[in-house]
């Protein structure tokens, strides 16, 4: 064969190694532009920012300020609050969803309730906080006129400081009891049928099953989900808060990423943001790897 | 049928229906809100006031508030760049995951230890809001929609899925492969891939709706309002209730049209089509994802 050298022949090729480096490649390039370059950028918080020239050196000036701030506290107060009410509040009804759709004998009707329940998941916050708004208007939402059958008053939910944090609990669960059943569906599903037989042959009632075969099967799914949970702590939902939050019910459901957001992007404190930031990013940090830790203990399983 | 064996007692059967009666609550739960948008989003602009909160059937019946959404530029383009986000982000993640889940999955791999500590330090460090932002402005992506396409090309959590998937491939295949001559490159393309084909089916699916969805990125990237996506758009009209925007940039209407409208609905009908793609394709996420869950129940 008069092939080029350029060209070739079919058996010879890249060694192997290089192929796997380059395939391996591109996606190094997106981790290191936008993962570990801005990683490396927190180093800011300890920093005067500047836009021109070099930025001076500001020691732990920016976390004083931010742990002497009363807004801050605040921000970190509604953090916990909204956070516990998402991660304890919510927790068990999942797990019921999951138990009564396990007892539905209507394949059709199991796929119809499944299918509405995992839905909303899908929809982003933006169209679920439009939904939501829309449901609980004053004037015309479904809310306030399934009240008026009772003869209650309208209540305006979304600028109400003592319903917002109920607001955020309920469109949560809206948009996620169904979808976070399914692990449990699954776990259900694993249940060997001869547990349930062998329960029969004692003579057990129902909730006797329920009780002595069923949840305890599911406890390490019930373990998992939770200490998982626990790593997002400080999460508390930030494009849920960001849509639905205005400024009558700011002081209330104000979280930490809608401060960092504000205070950084709004009011173009580089410094003093990325220091809210960075102290957010080490807490959920620790929690993450100790929930890691404790999930690889109690399960066997951990997040990696 | 029965799983439990014993014929069911009156006891039992009451309770199976007060669990299928509170069961299909939830499920009206979940719809009414939405069916009442849509029933809005339909109805006569003239007799949207009847429409109350829980009316899930239009009162009469149009399409104007679709045609004035249809004709209006601003509109139009955010739903072009939303389409192009999503078709360019999810390509682009579907290929950057799948090959580097390949190669991470390969013993030999030089460095591998050090990349997989790599991708773990990405999984549980999260950069700031503020160093991010400052990198996106440095490498000059700042009011490019590529700013928000590239800002999620690889998410950690799915190439750990996909490595997983590509793992439990029988090395038998991949040896035979080797012995046929084929590359590392031909290999993926014409062995893994096809193997892993639900898989990926189902994380475009994902990467899909979630690029479909995206609009917090736009918002802090993009500054010209014809760059902006649906999401984005929807934000400022439903969310902020900025009608400058959307409605009252120039001679969007002719002057009877804005008379004759209705806010709510026209609200109603944006939220509508910023949920259509993702009722559209559903029916295949449920197919993918959650096929096993929901037909457990018929191997019983």
């Amino acid at each position: 064969m008069k092939a080029k050298p350029a060209l070739a022949p079919p058996g010879a090729r890249l060694p192997d190694r290089t192929v796997l480096l380059l395939l391996l490649a591109p996606a190094l390039v997106y981790f290191a532009v936008y993962h570990l370059w801005p990683i490396a950028g927190m180093v800011m918080a300890f920093q005067d920012y500047r836009i021109v020239g070099p930025s001076r050196f500001a020691g732990l000036k920016h976390f004083r300020t931010l742990f002497s701030s009363p807004a801050f506290l605040d921000v970190l107060r509604n953090t916990l609050i909204i956070s516990s009410m998402k991660i304890i509040l919510f927790f068990p009804l999942p797990i019921v969803f999951a138990l009564m759709v396990n007892e539905l004998r209507s394949m059709f009707l199991r796929k119809f309730v499944q299918a509405t329940a995992y839905l909303p998941h899908f929809l982003s916050w933006v169209v679920i906080a439009g939904v939501w708004i829309s449901f609980l208007s004053p004037g015309t939402g479904g809310a306030n006129q399934l009240r008026g059958v009772f003869g209650l008053p309208p209540v305006d939910y979304m600028t109400s400081k003592g319903h917002i944090r109920w607001v955020l609990f309920a469109s949560e669960t809206w948009r996620s009891m169904g979808w976070d059943s399914i692990i449990y569906l699954a776990a259900l599903m694993r249940i060997s049928p001869s547990l349930y037989e062998s329960a029969d042959m004692d003579g057990a009632s129902p909730l006797q099953k329920m009780r002595y075969v069923t949840l305890p099967e599911l406890v390490p799914t019930m373990v998992t989900v939770f200490i998982l949970n626990l790593g997002f702590f400080l999460n508390a939902g930030f494009d849920q808060v960001f849509n639905m939050m205005n400024d009558s019910v700011i002081s209330v459901i104000d979280i930490l990423d809608t401060y960092v957001y504000r205070i950084g992007l709004l009011n173009m404190q580089y410094s003093f943001s990325t220091a809210a930031s960075l102290f957010k990013g080490l807490i959920g940090l620790v929690l993450i790897l100790s929930t890691h830790a404790a999930s690889k203990r109690v399960t066997g399983k951990g997040l990696w | 049928m029965t799983r439990r064996g014993k014929p069911s007692s009156a006891r039992d059967r009451l309770l199976r229906g007060i669990i299928a009666g509170a069961l299909l609550l939830v499920s009206v739960v979940v719809l009414v809100p939405i069916l009442n948008l849509v029933a809005l989003s339909f109805s006569d602009p003239g007799r949207v006031a009847e429409v109350r909160g829980l009316t899930i059937v239009p009162k009469g019946f149009s399409t104007v508030n679709y045609r004035v959404l249809a004709a209006n530029p601003l509109f139009v383009r955010s739903v072009l760049n939303s389409l192009f986000i999503t078709v360019t982000g999810t390509a682009i993640n579907l290929v950057l995951t799948s090959m580097a889940a390949f190669a991470l999955t390969r013993n030999s791999l030089p460095g591998r230890r050090f990349f997989m500590i790599l991708v773990v330090t990405v999984m549980v460090l999260e950069p700031g809001l503020i160093p991010e932002y400052l990198v996106v402005k440095k490498i000059g992506l700042m009011n490019s929609l590529w700013s928000v396409i590239l800002y999620k090309a690889v998410n950690v959590y799915y190439l750990i899925i996909l490595m997983r998937f590509f793992e439990e491939v029988p090395v038998s295949f991949i040896e035979a492969a080797r012995v046929d001559g084929a590359g590392y490159g031909t290999i993926l393309w014409r062995i893994m891939l096809p193997l892993a084909k639900s898989a990926l089916a189902t994380l475009g699916l994902f990467y899909g709706v979630y690029h479909w969805n995206e609009y917090f990125r736009a918002s802090i990237y993009l500054s010209e309002p014809t760059k902006y996506p649906l999401q984005l758009v929807l934000r400022q009209f439903v969310v902020l209730k900025d009608n400058t925007t959307l409605v009252g940039s120039g001679a969007m209407f002719s002057y009877d049209e804005a008379a004759r409208l209705n806010y709510e609905g026209l609200q109603a009908s944006t939220i509508v089509v910023a949920m259509l793609p993702v009722l559209i394709v559903y029916p295949l996420i449920l197919k993918y994802y959650t096929k096993g869950v929901m037909e457990g129940g018929v191997k019983e």
